[in-house]
């Protein structure tokens, strides 16, 4: 439709000309006033205003496995994958699968404004991000659909998480076992996924703030034990690949404050059979938070005050500096970690631009684990 | 040129100026041949590149850009839309699901509605806009302002409008089948023209179409997918390679083609006034030439500062045409529009234009004027010294050229007799008919010396003796003007008979197939309830049924329809039929093609043809029928085929033959069913509307070809004018010979007046046999047509008294000039 062609890209970096979409988006969820100007970032969408959609409670408790489907009285939600794979002849591989599910307007004003109903009718985005990292590439691409029973959604029984031929299909109610496929022209993978490991409930009980007083807090959950076999497929040509996968699972109605710029986030599994996740939101001032989690189930977070983070290298990509390598320290846990990139390329071009790719770590334990960095 | 001769070129540059400060007169007729030349070109230029410009993005707006459509198969309007859900499981991401139709408001005006996908919509887009960043067109945003993208995807009843469009209904309630909506406006260059836009979710329920889809557009590079793609749609649809408009283009081709062809003749006729006004500046300053190398500047100098001149001149003239242009083409658009928008539905987009177009008028311009002007100026670096010989030498040159034009014109002339029968190809024909008409100027000269001769033989004595031999030497110095203006009158000649011809024929063919009274296409869900209230009205006679389909046949967009066995028999208009058609037709083995469809696939009567869509089984043509008007082809078979196929029973448009008073039968059906004036027709406002159509559609025609008989007639006068102003020493010598000023003037316009008939004269059998051409090749190749022509005599002296008037006008004036001047000055004033 000529109608919806978009803003002239003229003053705007190539990779950005997608983010177009992403305009529309905030200018339908009623910021028309202010339309971004260039780079869109996760803060756009992530510090919206949450009146009208549920809120984040921490008396809210998480049940499984009612809670892996969609929470769509929630404005944003995400199924976050990331893998750490080798090929038969050794290749490090980074896989990441994200899907986003977006609410457009808030449940009671959908219920008022919708005329009969259609199967097309809905409030529900939604958008998926996917990427194949090596160290000498990285393949990163985007689908976007309305919420139909046919394009784009999740089912309960069994499990999945479907945007056209991007799914993620659970043999029964819970998300594992399942297998992830997503089919690009430039690259293809399908992986099993299992575990064998409890899920891991972040913050307090699933209940994860992101600002020091709890304004701003999310339900969040992780699976950082995943078992991973599978192919990948680069080019036409197609190699086995096994490893380890991170699930993060997170729903709220507003992410960040407006006087935070956006976050630093770390999924790592140390040699010992531990994970730590950790991420610090960059604001006035940073607010930090981390957990230490074990296969049993067991874990425990970390307070604010014991994690440090600091960037020790910057990579420049499209004229913009990342902090691609870290120093993570948290001297409770005894942790001191050097963190740096397969692939410092690995920026996602997409609608919402962020750099996200694997990364090995060393230091007091060696690790390896997943990297993202927005609001750059 | 050492800098003497620099010196001298800027001197003489100097002394020219200083010459036109004396007589502006011969500059302006110069700028005037110029700009008129290239008002007409930029005119028709920037009307057509905009027009073209539009299918590309206005027609099927986002769809135009894809690169494949599936489309529902050959007798069937739309495709389940489960195909598009396989299409997107199967990871064919960039495709975009639409449905369209039309939908009464409330006070029965049909609107054109489309519904899409919305998110699908802009993220192909979002992939089209990455691909083709490198554009520099900026599109607006459609999601400045307030457009509620969220409630669009949910169903809310919102539709989005163009802001002209919104402009008149955004004050008032707005309903579209029976919904209230809430309008929403959108700028005017996101091109929607007359359309609406909504969601799709809106749209199928208003359209009642759940589960419907028009087509799917699918988008980005498809090659590998084609084999997977061709198995899933396997027999549900059509998957179509788009041409990107090509189709729409070939429809309007030949529509802008002759506009070009126009745009190009008037283009010729005004350098024909710029190369008489660059000879008659020259021969005025052919004195002045000799003196100046007398005074001892180089021929080099003085030719180089003569094609200055032309290039100032031309610079200025094209400017101001390239001005002018624009304006005609802004008041030109409209009527293409309408013409478009009518015969096509396209829109065209608000004008825009290139800083290229005057850069390429400019040089077109001046190398076609230098390359008219050249044998001028060839002629003036020949010209020796002594100034006495020259007057044979010209004499000497125009007989050559006389009879070099006429063997020109004779091998185009041989060219285009030989081609023609060859060709089929409108395009081709078009080039063959451009011979045609640049050899029909070229004889003129010769010719008209021919005539001229002739009658002097008549009048051997006295001063009608001497007036007619005078003619003869006036020929010379006329026979541009009259090569423009016959050029004009024979293109005027031409397409006014074609333009009548097609209305008689037009008007005879509707005669034959318009058998009822009153026409109606009423929603589908009315037809059935309508006819029957019909057969139960005592003043309705009968009731006659159409059903029809739009597809495509072949890749030609085409209708497959069906009537009632008693309309077919009455109303099909055959051109070539077999025997006894009528007896056969309705068994099921013959179908019927259109005229333009049937010359389209080479199709005769008595062949076999098959249609994928009604089985294995060939059919056989039996017979054409003419169909005028129609940019679709048609494909008419039996009624009881039809049914047997399973093609919708309900019919698609209803005519009734009336006994009493039409108008209370109008009345009556719009009250009961609430129709409105656009869905219910009387047979004389149908041939109303269809003349009127047709008329819009041949106005911009005429309206170029109105301009460039005025250009003609302004070269006629400007080189009338300035060939009675260079007479009058001859004629104020006659006057001192003792003839009365009377019989002076009576001279002076008879001898006029015999050149501009005979060139008339010869326009007659020209004009005809273009005429001839236009209709019987051009026309029938390019739309399929058979048109009869018919001569148009009122037209024809129409165009003889404008010429007549141009140049009476143009010798009246120099002739009252001189009256008001002493004699001795007439005298005094240069021969010619």
């Amino acid at each position: 439709m000529n109608i919806l062609k978009l803003q002239s890209t003229k003053n705007w970096p190539q990779y950005l000309t997608t983010n177009l979409l992403l305009t529309a988006i905030i200018l339908m969820l009623g910021c028309s006033d202010s339309p971004p100007q260039g780079s869109a970032s996760m803060g756009n969408i992530m510090g919206q205003q949450s009146s009208g959609f549920a809120p984040v409670l921490d008396t809210t408790e998480i049940r499984f496995p009612a809670d892996h489907n969609a929470h769509d009285d929630y404005r944003l939600e995400w199924w976050y994958l990331t893998a750490n794979l080798k090929t038969a002849s050794g290749e490090p591989i980074g896989v990441q699968w994200t899907q986003f599910r977006i609410a457009m307007s808030p449940p009671q004003q959908q219920s008022s404004d919708s005329g009969e109903s259609s199967a097309w009718a809905t409030n529900q985005l939604y958008m998926a991000h996917s990427a194949l990292t090596s160290k000498q590439s990285h393949l990163a691409s985007e689908r976007w659909s309305r919420q139909h029973n046919q394009l784009a959604g999740t089912t309960a029984k069994p499990f999945s998480v479907v945007l056209d031929n991007w799914q993620w299909r659970a043999s029964g109610e819970d998300l594992f076992p399942a297998t992830l496929s997503v089919t690009d022209p430039q690259y293809r993978y399908e992986l099993k996924l299992t575990t064998q490991a409890p899920y891991q409930l972040q913050g307090n009980n699933g209940y994860s703030i992101k600002d020091p007083t709890g304004e701003v807090a999310s339900h969040y959950y992780s699976q950082p034990f995943i078992d991973v076999s599978g192919w990948i497929e680069r080019h036409g040509e197609q190699v086995a690949v096994t490893g380890q996968a991170w699930l993060d699972r997170e729903w709220s109605s507003q992410f960040l404050k407006d006087n935070q710029q956006g976050w630093d986030w770390f999924a790592l599994r140390l040699d010992d059979g531990s994970a730590l996740m950790v991420f610090q939101l960059r604001g006035q001032p940073n607010f930090y938070s981390a957990r230490r989690m074990f296969a049993d189930g067991t874990g425990h977070a970390i307070a604010n005050e014991d994690i440090q983070l600091s960037p020790i290298g910057w990579h420049k990509i499209n004229n913009q500096d990342y902090p691609v390598k870290w120093q993570v320290s948290i001297a409770s846990e005894q942790i001191a970690l050097e963190v740096s990139p397969l692939n410092a390329n690995a920026l996602q071009p997409l609608t919402v631009n962020y750099w996200e790719g694997p990364v090995n770590a060393t230091g007091s334990h060696t690790a390896q684990g997943y990297m993202e960095l927005t609001g750059y | 040129m050492n800098s003497f001769g620099v010196q001298g070129y800027w001197h003489s540059l100097a002394i020219f100026a200083a010459h036109y400060r004396q007589s502006p007169l011969q500059a302006s007729a110069i700028l005037v041949g110029i700009i008129l030349a290239v008002t007409l070109l930029t005119g028709v230029r920037a009307t057509n590149e905009n027009a073209i410009a539009s299918y590309a993005s206005v027609t099927e707006l986002l769809s135009q850009q894809a690169s494949y459509t599936i489309s529902p198969k050959f007798a069937q309007s739309h495709i389940n839309e489960s195909l598009y859900f396989d299409i997107r499981q199967q990871g064919i991401s960039q495709s975009l699901a639409v449905i369209e139709g039309v939908l009464m408001d409330a006070k029965q005006k049909p609107w054109r509605v489309q519904g899409s996908d919305l998110i699908a919509a802009v993220s192909a887009l979002s992939h089209q806009v990455a691909d083709d960043s490198h554009s520099t067109a900026s599109a607006p945003n459609p999601f400045s302002g307030d457009i509620p993208l969220a409630r669009l995807l949910n169903g809310a009843p919102v539709v989005l409008m163009s802001q002209s469009l919104a402009n008149k209904y955004l004050t008032q309630p707005f309903s579209l089948a029976g919904q209230p909506l809430e309008i929403i406006a959108v700028s005017d260059d996101f091109n929607l023209g007359q359309r609406l836009l909504m969601d799709i979710s809106l749209a199928q329920r208003l359209m009642g179409q759940e589960g419907q889809l028009s087509y799917i557009a699918l988008f980005g590079e498809l090659t590998y997918q084609i084999p997977q793609l061709e198995s899933l749609i396997a027999q549900q649809a059509l998957l179509v390679e788009n041409d990107n408009g090509a189709s729409m283009t070939a429809l309007t081709d030949s529509f802008h083609l002759n506009l070009t062809a126009m745009s190009l003749l008037a283009f010729i006729v005004g350098l024909f006034i710029a190369y008489n006004g660059v000879r008659y500046s020259l021969l005025k300053r052919q004195h002045l030439l000799t003196q100046l190398q007398q005074h001892g500047i180089l021929k080099i100098s003085l030719i180089a500062a003569v094609i200055s001149e032309l290039l100032v001149l031309v610079i200025i003239g094209a400017v101001i045409g390239f001005i002018l242009g624009l304006q005609l083409s802004y008041w030109l658009q409209p009527m293409v529009s309408v013409t478009l928008e009518q015969l096509y539905g396209a829109n065209i987009l608000p004008g825009k234009w290139h800083w290229s177009w005057l850069a390429q008028a400019l040089l077109l311009t001046f190398f076609a004027a230098l390359l008219a002007c050249s044998s001028l100026f060839v002629d003036l670096y020949r010209q020796p010294l002594a100034r006495n010989s020259n007057k044979l030498i010209n004499e000497h040159s125009a007989h050559q050229s006389h009879k070099a034009m006429l063997f020109i014109a004779l091998a185009l002339g041989t060219i285009a007799t030989i081609g023609m029968p060859f060709s089929d190809d409108y395009r081709i024909t078009m080039v063959l008919l451009g011979l045609v008409v640049i050899a029909i100027p070229l004889a003129l000269p010769w010719t008209l010396m021919q005539l001229v001769s002739l009658i002097s033989r008549l009048f051997t004595k006295g001063l009608v003796g001497y007036q007619v031999a005078e003619t003869k030497e006036l020929v010379p110095p006329l026979s541009l003007a009259m090569m423009a203006i016959l050029l004009a009158l024979t293109a005027n000649i031409s397409m006014n008979t074609l333009v009548g011809s097609f209305e008689i024929t037009l008007k005879q063919w509707l005669d034959a197939r318009l058998h009822a009274d009153l026409y109606m296409r009423p929603p589908s869900d009315k037809v059935e309830d309508i006819a029957r209230y019909l057969q139960q009205q005592p003043d309705a006679d009968k009731v006659y049924k159409q059903w029809y389909l739009k597809s495509s046949y072949q890749g030609y967009p085409s209708f497959i329809l069906t009537r009632d066995a008693n309309s077919i028999e009455q109303t099909t208009v055959l051109k070539q039929a077999m025997e006894d058609i009528w007896q056969q037709f309705f068994d099921g083995r013959f179908v019927l093609l259109s005229e333009p469809l049937a010359l389209k696939l080479g199709l005769n009567v008595g062949d076999k043809l098959t249609i994928t869509a009604l089985g294995d089984k060939p059919f056989t043509l039996a017979g054409v029928y003419f169909d005028y008007g129609n940019p679709y082809g048609e494909l008419l078979i039996p009624p009881a085929l039809w049914q047997q196929q399973n093609l919708p029973a309900i019919p698609t448009s209803l005519a009734v033959a009336v006994t009493g008073d039409e108008q209370a039968l109008i009345l009556r059906i719009q009250q009961t069913f609430e129709l409105s004036d656009a869905q219910i027709y009387s047979q004389q406002g149908i041939k109303q509307l269809a003349v009127t159509m047709f008329k819009r559609t041949f106005s911009i025609t005429q309206v170029l070809n109105s301009l460039t008989l005025i250009v003609a007639a302004v070269g006629l006068f400007s080189a009338c004018f300035m060939l009675t102003q260079s007479r009058l020493a001859p004629i104020a010598r006659l006057y001192c010979l003792g003839i009365n000023r009377g019989q002076l003037r009576l001279m002076v316009f008879v001898q006029m007046w015999l050149i501009v008939l005979l060139t008339c004269l010869v326009a007659l059998p020209t004009g005809a046999l273009l005429g001839y051409l236009l209709i019987h090749k051009i026309t029938y190749q390019a739309f399929g047509w058979t048109i009869a022509m018919v001569w148009d005599w009122q037209a024809y002296f129409q165009v003889i008294v404008l010429a007549l008037l141009a140049s009476t006008l143009a010798v009246i004036l120099p002739l009252y000039k001189q009256t008001r001047r002493p004699l001795v000055s007439s005298l005094q004033s240069e021969l010619l």
